[in-house]
């Protein structure tokens, strides 16, 4: 809209009012104990970085749509978020380059490695998966609250 | 006039669909024996067996998507990467604004 001067988010800033809030309250510790929990037993049980991830990131979500983004900003930095997301990816990264001797994506921790190589079935097994499950959560929890507080803030229609 | 014709059209696909895909003469989705299925499915199977041994996850999925398929998900971790930075560069105060 040319002329016409963007909204700056004035809007956004209320929050949703009592009964949301103590909702979200209440909910929201339990749902980052289950994205956790999704998370860090990826390799045991169905989920994974990915399905964590967004599991917590709803949470944060819901906090900034109920408390607003007035709130929600106190608690997150944008661009700390950012940068903590390129972080996941470099981990996923450098835990995929722990076995180049024998191959990209080699699992050297799971079959000759100094930790994470416990019996099948328990959580400090299995090499670099929970290493590479940790670090695809990280980068999908912070990548999607990043956005999600990005488009309230920097809203340009009116409304 | 329209919608009788769009009906009768409804039902004719549902009945050729219902033909086509019955498992005795028509198009098979599934692999009748076990011989057959590791016939054509070998590959499924071997994920199977091996996959606790090499990778170490109970879950095969993830010593799939994680191990065996690694790259897949280095490409849709660079995918994910890509659309929130382009989300969070378009987001920001653009210059024009800023005046």
């Amino acid at each position: 809209m040319r002329g016409q001067r963007p909204s700056t988010g004035r809007e956004m800033e209320v929050d949703m009012g009592l009964i949301v809030k103590t909702m979200a309250r209440v909910t929201i510790p339990f749902i980052g104990i289950f994205g956790a929990y999704i998370v860090m037993h990826g390799h045991l049980t169905p989920g994974g970085g990915f399905q964590g991830g967004s599991t917590l990131a709803g949470a944060g979500i819901l906090f900034l749509v109920a408390f607003g983004l007035k709130d929600a900003e106190k608690k997150v930095n944008r661009k700390v978020y950012s940068a903590l997301e390129g972080v996941g990816g470099l981990v996923f990264l450098g835990a995929a380059l722990l076995g180049f001797s024998v191959a990209f994506f080699y699992n050297t921790l799971w079959h000759n490695g100094p930790f994470f190589n416990g019996k099948p079935g328990t959580l400090l097994s299995a090499g670099f998966l929970p290493i590479m499950n940790l670090a695809v959560g990280l980068k999908v929890f912070s990548g999607f609250v990043a956005v999600a507080v990005s488009i309230a803030a920097f809203r340009r229609w009116r409304g | 006039m329209k919608q009788e014709i769009a009906f009768l059209s409804l039902l004719f696909i549902l009945g050729s669909l219902l033909l086509i895909a019955n498992p005795h003469y028509g198009l098979k989705f599934a692999f009748n024996s076990t011989h057959e299925w590791l016939t054509y499915r070998y590959t499924d199977n071997y994920y199977i067996t091996h996959g606790l041994k090499d990778v170490g996850g109970n879950n095969i999925v993830t010593d799939i998507v994680f191990d065996y398929r690694g790259y897949d998900t280095i490409g849709e971790a660079t995918v994910l990467f890509t659309a929130i930075a382009g989300a969070v560069a378009l987001l920001r105060p653009w210059r024009r604004d800023e005046k």
